[in-house]
């Protein structure tokens, strides 16, 4: 058991190795350390790996070789039961949303306080505070297809971050979504890290990468080819 | 803890209203199979009061007058003893007045007329005659000369009364118990397939509990829920049909004449309530097994 990655990195890959079927290579091994508080931006082309990245982080997916480590624990070895509670400490935001449409904004996410079972008084305090972070209090009886995509966007971020998680993981949040809608989003990430929370974000998107002058690692063919502070996408 | 469980009932209403069509299926096939198994017990209840004198391979009974004297008694039971090659000495009984009475209480459940008239005094005691030799004739000729005896009342043979019915109460045992033994897996494979329709519709709920964090209990528990209740409406369907069948066939047996043994036929309502006990149980059983099933294949999704 590393020491170093106990007490360093919030999040670290050890040489992982991630096949799909019998010998297609998503990510090759791949070793990274990311500090608490970072924002680091994960760029490449389509199928270059970056979603299988974060799907590794919150333990939808298995490495073939190596090992990830979250807030200091090693989640390959974690055992099945103890995933939900891994979960419970990352927030995940999707370039589809995955809002559910029969719920209001309200029920939206309070759903992800519900099902952990966190108690009444607590959702009533919580929910109403994160909406009013994500610039939606006055929305919150609103069905997703009343919003527009930059505002669907903004309550999947709020669902994300009312348990207040240590890691929010983003694929592709701005992927739908025009440059000015983005710019927003991306200010609210901005926001969430500010509070000290550890943003992974994957994008293809150049302006917002090449806006925010933050870390960038690069893949390509599931290789990292680059990993740059203060990065720019090229 | 209360929002938990709250949870769980909210969600296993909501996903049973929008599924009623494949649920209503779901109720109806496992109430139809567990009828089945109630009639079943039933049936086998009512041959069962039917033959109850000829358990144990007996095949002749010797009826001894209820005023014949001890020594009358002793010597029937010596004439019996002294065919040892055709009759199975050993499980030669002797069921004295009380014990007659207890078993003529089961034969005539359905026919208190007949019932009324017998007292423990009055019954006649019987041996009860197992035989080795497969030979009827050789069983016959013996039951004429014993018919002789000074104190028989009469010889009753297993062939002339009830050889037909305890061989179709065999076939029907069988007949019923594997058709019903069929419909209970169909009831089992149809609340799976409610079940996991019901997962499908809810896929992305699902998906999104699973990565917010509920643990595969929570989500699985209101299916495994809707499964139980199914099985458990089911159970309480066939219950009613059970109870409706039983109280025709007994009005109906009730038109008969007293003293056919056809009256016997009717099962006493005690029994009638354990076994409908039991369907609720296997109901409940069968819910919970198809949806547990179910669950716990098609949470990846």
């Amino acid at each position: 058991m590393s020491h170093n990655a106990k007490f360093v990195a919030m999040i670290r890959l050890d040489n992982v190795t991630k096949i799909y079927g019998k010998d297609t290579v998503a990510v090759r091994e791949a070793s990274f350390d990311i500090p608490k508080g970072q924002f680091v931006f994960m760029v490449g082309p389509s199928g270059s790996g970056k979603s299988t990245l974060l799907r590794l982080m919150n333990r939808q997916e298995q490495p073939e070789h190596g090992d990830v480590w979250v807030a200091g624990r090693n989640i390959n070895e974690m055992p099945a039961s103890r995933v939900p509670y891994l979960r419970r400490t990352l927030g995940n935001v999707f370039q589809d949303y995955k809002l559910l449409l029969n719920k209001t904004v309200f029920e939206n996410v309070a759903f992800a306080l519900e099902v952990i079972g966190k108690p009444r008084h607590v959702i009533e305090r919580q929910v109403p505070l994160v909406l009013d972070l994500v610039g939606l209090a006055g929305k919150r009886e609103r069905f997703p297809e009343q919003l527009s995509g930059g505002e669907q966007q903004r309550v999947s971020i709020a669902r994300a971050f009312v348990n207040r998680p240590l890691i929010l993981l983003a694929d592709e949040p701005t992927g739908n979504l025009d440059p000015k809608t983005s710019e927003g989003i991306m200010g609210l990430l901005n926001e969430i890290n500010e509070t000290g929370t550890t943003v992974v974000m994957a994008t293809h998107d150049h302006r917002v990468v090449n806006a925010m002058r933050r870390r960038v690692i690069q893949l390509d063919n599931g290789v990292i080819v680059r990993d740059q502070e203060r990065g720019v996408y090229e | 803890m209360f929002s938990r469980i709250g949870y769980a009932v909210r969600e296993t209403w909501a996903s049973f209203r929008r599924n009623l069509t494949l649920t209503a299926a779901a109720i109806l096939t496992s109430a139809v199979s567990l009828l089945l198994v109630g009639t079943t017990f039933l049936i086998q209840r009512a041959f069962e009061n039917l033959l109850v004198q000829w358990r144990g391979d007996v095949e002749m009974i010797v009826f001894v007058r209820s005023d014949a004297s001890a020594e009358q008694i002793t010597l029937i039971d010596s004439v019996l003893r002294a065919s040892p090659t055709i009759i199975d000495v050993s499980k030669l009984t002797y069921l004295n007045k009380s014990e007659s009475y207890e078993e003529a209480k089961r034969i005539f459940v359905g026919d208190p007329v007949t019932l009324s008239l017998l007292t423990p005094e009055s019954i006649p005691t019987q041996f009860k005659v197992v035989p080795l030799s497969g030979d009827p004739t050789l069983v016959r000729s013996l039951s004429d000369q014993y018919r002789t005896l000074p104190g028989v009342e009469a010889v009753a043979l297993a062939e002339d009364e009830f050889q037909v019915i305890s061989t179709l109460s065999n076939f029907i045992r069988v007949v019923t118990l594997v058709m019903s033994l069929v419909l209970l897996v169909v009831a089992v494979g149809l609340i799976w397939n409610t079940i996991r329709t019901a997962m499908f519709a809810r896929r992305r709920e699902i998906e999104v509990m699973k990565l917010v964090g509920a643990t595969n209990w929570f989500i699985r528990v209101p299916f495994m829920l809707e499964g139980l209740l199914q099985g458990l409406l089911g159970g309480v369907v066939s219950c009613g049909g059970l109870w409706a069948l039983n109280s025709a066939w007994s009005s109906g047996v009730a038109g008969f004449k007293p003293g056919t043994g056809i009256s016997s036929l009717i099962v006493p309502s005690s029994y009638l309530t354990s076994v409908m006990l039991i369907l609720l149980g296997i109901g409940a059983i069968v819910g919970a097994v198809g949806s547990a099933i179910a669950a716990t294949r098609f949470l990846d999704v």
